[in-house]
């Protein structure tokens, strides 16, 4: 190992990010106001679902209930309509994610207890439904509860007795940011890690100037060495970016050690590298090795929780959750952040991700040095 | 041209080497032996085998079967001994074009373990040698061929390897900038270099100090220029200057065909015709009768040393019809 | 333009793709690959969410609550504690997802209508399953404290136990699956992978330096830029076909839609998103510049700002403006009327004529930069 060799091919490596000057000041600041933009869009409670509101009763009792559920905040108000036909065409035109209809009758039927109240809901965008399916449930049992104890004749202020207090831990505001940055931050960090790590080899085969690389002397471990340095350095800063705008700009708190966190960041920087490595040289073009990323990362992407839970998914998706190590990492991340989590708790991602690190490092440091006889 | 040093050093040592790629041989068991301070050349057509061979001297294509030697060292068992003593030019530029010509050669300098002061003497140095000290920060995309490839020369030589290999060095470059090309080669090699090259190029190979045809992963035929012209065993070449050349090469090859003429070849040479046969010479008159008969002034005619050229392909077509 | 000119851009654009069958299959597959991924992803159903109970009131009115609550499949009993400080050793090793808390005077309170003095507590940083926990506890303890109220009703036999009954009925989708929706939703994504291809094309030329040779044949600027485009176009529409062959047959989304104008309007989409890839890197010299800023401003943006994860009426406004400028939003729209409401052209005609609007922008933009920056 002769390092100034190696910080030479470093240097090398920079000079040609330094050409598009622009590469790295977007990569490093775009990616940080990109999550900046994308975590303001989308950490935030579901509100402004438009909601149909066909009140066939028009009581005092109809519109209790439609001011119930328009104080849930979740919706605005699309229109009052008289008939379903309107409500269908919302729907089909996707308008609108919700409707309730108020049958005649409604206050009459309150007292003989066998009210009912129809929901329609615009299953072709299943997430926000859902949001609203929620609020509108929320709204219905509450007043369920409170007419049924007017009945007994108990003051139906009582309700709120009657329904379970509700503590969240690690993040007593229900902040939605708390948990999307940090899965946002890490699919930005993987794709930057894969991608610069994919290009390195695959950039010089392409361009013909690899096999002038190879006949120098540098040993096979130097010149990967070489190379990683400047993706290492890209993918820090990077995260030190991100982790600052997730830490300043959407209050996530870091309640555990930042040390352990950034040392677990590099850590993690390392395995991403490994895999970037042995896309870059079973690629040929910069293009296969772009094509390769998006696979791999997408795959990841995954098993951060973010468009499902991993907990929901199929056991053998489970199972393969383990050996990705971008999962562990996200635990670790909303561990020291959010629940403090110190060694004692983490041990078993920070285990996983070093023996996934080792094996990935092993394989892929192997396959590149044969791949770059 | 300058003499071959006497020097009888061995550098460079091939022995039955032999490389498959699939059911394709590419080199077919090939022998060479080139010596300290020599301009070897290796002469072929594309694809009969030339940069497969440099790639495995290199040690970065492993040999199907035979022995390779670089400055004593078996290629293969200790790279680190002699990639540092070696310098290498691909087909391909491989500079770094988003860089500049400095840049360029800061990079290779300090991978050859330059230290600072040797550094920037050696990058002076090299600048000076190539004639680029005034486009030293040109990027290299900018530069045109001929400066680009003396650019790719001076990163190969500008850590005083021991060994140079140049695979197809000027390719695609005007004739003057081949010619400044040259003078670099030479100084070098007479500064005890060991300089392999590869060329499809008749009058580059006319420079090098000795031969190697190579046709088909074989190698057909070794020695110096002059050797090889001596041994010219087609005996003499008539050149002709007729007024019509292609309607002379016509003429004459359908009176070959009509077994009227024994020549081996008839090829021309812009506007002359070079004829190539057994006892040429005594031809000369029916060969030029044949002309006036068709129509055609066969002008000056006499015999001439055979050129590389006319070796090369009397050469190729022999060990086709094997 | 010459429709020659432009063809021949394309074939040779076409035989770069094709040139190894490497990245002909990934540009090709890459998409399906992805979709098939996510899909299985999202095929299940929360399940089995563990969380503790704390019973502090040990009755067998507080037993009976407990098994209620822990009697379907989707709350699993992983542990009965003694004490908070347990609740929070698992809450902080991520081994339960919720938590169940009774008060000493649960069983008193119930049976004197005061109230029902229960806590549940949530792992605020996974709201998915949290959000569930909640979700099923509560509503448990809502019909428990409905039959303990009507068995308060002395001589009321026969009294409903709802007092709202809510019809849910979810159109397109009854049993509101994820992936029944976002199937749709992800074609737009998956689809918009061939515009980061696009968007090295030119800077492959660039870094190559055989741009130069091909501004000066008498190809035109918009020839060229066409001619880039026009592969990925193909590419984009086999995919078309493949995904809404694999979204039917294997994973049994209904396509209810015409899908010949599915296939325009994907065509459109396609155009529009193509020129903004071309747009995006045309601008850069290296493909490796090409490929950062086109995971900026074309990746991430139609992951996250499409509307296919995160209803885009909710978002602020600046991220709706901009989402209304990204092609993916109006195709995942299209998309997803088409399979599911299976809607036609008179209500899709104002995505349809978004997306021209946006692919003619992007494409004028490339040809006025292009002569610009470049000739």
């Amino acid at each position: 190992m002769n390092l100034r060799r190696i910080l030479s091919l470093a240097w090398k490596d920079t000079l040609h990010l330094r050409h598009d000057w622009w590469l790295p000041a977007f990569m490093l600041l775009g990616g940080a106001m990109e999550l900046l933009l994308i975590g303001w869009a989308t950490s935030r409670p579901v509100t402004n679902l438009p909601l149909m509101v066909l009140d066939g009763d028009q009581s005092r009792a109809s519109r209790t209930f439609v001011s119930a559920v328009m104080n849930t905040g979740t919706f605005v108000l699309e229109d009052y309509v008289r008939d379903e036909v309107a409500i269908r065409e919302a729907l089909a035109r996707g308008t609108i994610y919700a409707a309730v209809i108020i049958p005649p009758g409604y206050a009459e039927q309150i007292i003989r207890g066998e009210s009912t109240i129809a929901v329609l809901l615009n299953g072709a965008e299943s997430i926000p439904a859902t949001e609203a399916l929620r609020a509108i449930e929320g709204v219905s049992s509450e007043l369920g509860l409170a007419i049924m104890l007017e009945r007994m004749g108990l003051d139906p202020q009582d309700v709120e007795g009657f329904l379970p207090s509700l503590r969240v831990w690690f993040n007593e505001s229900l902040s939605e940011a708390y948990y999307t940055t940090p899965a946002e931050l890490g699919l930005m960090m993987e794709f930057t890690v894969l991608l610069f790590a994919a290009l390195s080899f695959s950039r010089e085969r392409e361009l013909g100037t690899l096999e002038q690389l190879l006949v120098m002397p540098y040993s096979r471990l130097e010149l990967i060495v070489g190379k990683s340095i400047p993706v290492i350095a890209i993918g820090f800063i990077d995260f030190l970016l991100m982790l600052g705008v997730v830490h300043f700009f959407f209050d996530v708190p870091i309640r555990g050690s930042l040390f352990l966190l950034l040392i677990l960041a590099l850590g993690y920087i390392l395995v991403e590298l490994g895999k970037g490595m042995v896309i870059s040289v079973v690629s040929r073009t910069q293009h296969q090795a772009f094509l390769l990323v998006l696979l791999v990362g997408m795959v990841d992407f995954m098993f951060t929780g973010y468009a499902a839970p991993v907990e929901s998914m199929p056991a053998i998706l489970q199972y393969l959750a383990n050996i990705v190590p971008a999962q562990h990492w996200l635990e670790i991340v909303r561990g020291i952040m959010l629940k403090a989590s110190d060694l004692r708790v983490l041990w078993p991602q920070i285990v996983a991700l070093i023996v996934l690190g080792l094996f990935i490092g092993t394989f892929s440091f192997r396959y590149v040095r044969r791949a770059l006889y | 041209m300058p003499e071959p040093k006497p020097d009888r050093e061995t550098t460079l040592v091939g022995r039955n080497l032999v490389r498959k790629f699939g059911d394709f041989t590419a080199v077919d068991g090939i022998d060479f032996e080139v010596h300290r301070g020599e301009i070897f050349g290796f002469l072929g057509p594309n694809g009969s085998g030339k940069t497969t061979t440099i790639r495995m001297m290199l040690g970065l294509l492993p040999p199907s079967s035979g022995f390779m030697e670089v400055l004593g060292i078996p290629v293969g068992e200790r790279p680190e001994l002699i990639r540092p003593r070696v310098g290498y030019m691909a087909q391909q530029f491989s500079m770094y074009r988003d860089l500049t010509a400095e840049q360029n050669l800061r990079f290779h300098g300090t991978a050859y373990g330059l230290t600072n002061q040797e550094l920037r003497a050696r990058i002076d140095q090299t600048l000076d040698l190539t004639g680029l000290r005034g486009r030293r920060h040109v990027k290299t995309e900018e530069l045109s061929g001929g400066w680009r490839q003396r650019l790719a020369l001076g990163a190969a030589i500008m850590h005083h390897p021991q060994v140079l290999f140049l695979d197809e060095p000027t390719a695609g470059v005007d004739p003057i900038s081949r010619r400044a090309f040259w003078e670099l080669l030479y100084e070098q090699a007479a500064s005890g270099i060991t300089v392999f090259v590869t060329t499809h190029y008749m009058e580059e190979a006319e420079h090098c100090h000795r031969l190697a045809f190579i046709r088909r992963g074989r190698i057909i035929a070794t020695g110096s220029p002059d050797e090889l012209r001596d041994r010219f065993e087609d005996g003499e070449v008539l050149e002709l200057a007729p007024s019509d050349a292609a309607e002379a090469v016509r003429i004459l090859r359908r009176a070959r065909a009509r077994e009227k003429l024994e020549l081996k070849e008839i090829e021309m040479y812009g506007s002359l015709v070079h004829l190539i046969g057994p006892s040429v010479r005594r031809k000369k008159r029916s060969i030029m009768r044949e002309l006036r008969k068709a129509g055609v002034n066969p002008g000056r005619a006499e015999i001439i040393e055979p050129s590389l050229e006319d070796v090369f392909i009397a050469r190729m077509r022999s060990a086709e019809h094997d | 333009m010459a429709f020659r000119h432009l063809m021949a851009v394309a074939r040779k654009e076409l035989a770069h793709i094709l040139r190894d069958g490497w990245t002909l299959s990934l540009v090709l597959f890459t998409p399906l690959l992805v979709l098939i991924l996510m899909a299985y992803a999202l095929s299940a159903d929360i399940q089995h969410v563990p969380i503790a109970v704390l019973d502090r009131d040990r009755s067998p009115a507080s037993r009976t609550f407990v098994a209620q609550i822990t009697a379907g499949d989707d709350l699993e009993l992983y542990a009965t504690v003694e004490d908070l400080g347990a609740v929070e050793d698992l809450f902080t090793r991520g081994e339960i997802k919720g938590a169940l808390i009774i008060a000493p005077t649960f069983a008193a309170d119930v049976a004197s209508l005061k109230g029902m003095p229960i806590q549940i507590i949530i792992d605020g940083t996974e709201p998915e399953t949290g959000g569930f926990a909640v979700e099923q506890i509560g509503r448990r303890a809502a019909e428990f404290a409905n039959a303990a109220i009507v068995n308060q009703l002395a001589g009321a036999a026969g009294e409903s136990l709802q007092t709202i009954d809510l019809r849910v009925r979810a159109w397109y989708n009854p049993s509101l699956e994820p992936r029944v929706d976002l199937i749709p939703g992800l074609i737009s994504l998956v689809l918009a992978f061939p515009a980061l291809s696009a968007a090295l094309t030119l800077a492959r030329e660039r870094e190559h330096g055989t741009l130069e040779q091909l501004l000066a044949t008498p190809i035109g600027r918009g020839d060229l830029l066409l001619g880039k485009i026009v592969p990925y176009i193909i590419v984009g529409l086999i995919n078309v076909i493949l995904i809404t062959a694999v979204a039917r047959v294997w994973f049994r989304v209904p396509f209810n839609g015409n899908f010949a104008l599915y296939f325009g309007l994907s065509a459109l989409f396609m155009f529009a998103a193509l020129s903004m890839g071309v747009l995006v890197g045309m601008f850069m010299r290296t493909q490796a510049a090409a490929l950062a800023l086109s995971f900026l401003l074309l990746f991430f943006p139609a992951f996250f700002l499409t509307g296919i994860f995160f209803p885009i009426v909710a978002m602020p406004e600046i991220a709706r403006l901009e989402a209304m400028g990204l092609p993916g939003t109006h195709y995942a729209i299209i998309t997803r009327g088409v399979f599911l409401p299976g809607v036609g052209i008179e209500v899709l005609w104002p995505y349809a004529v978004m997306l021209i609007f946006l692919g003619v922008v992007f494409t004028a933009l490339a040809a006025l930069f292009f002569r610009k920056k470049i000739g």
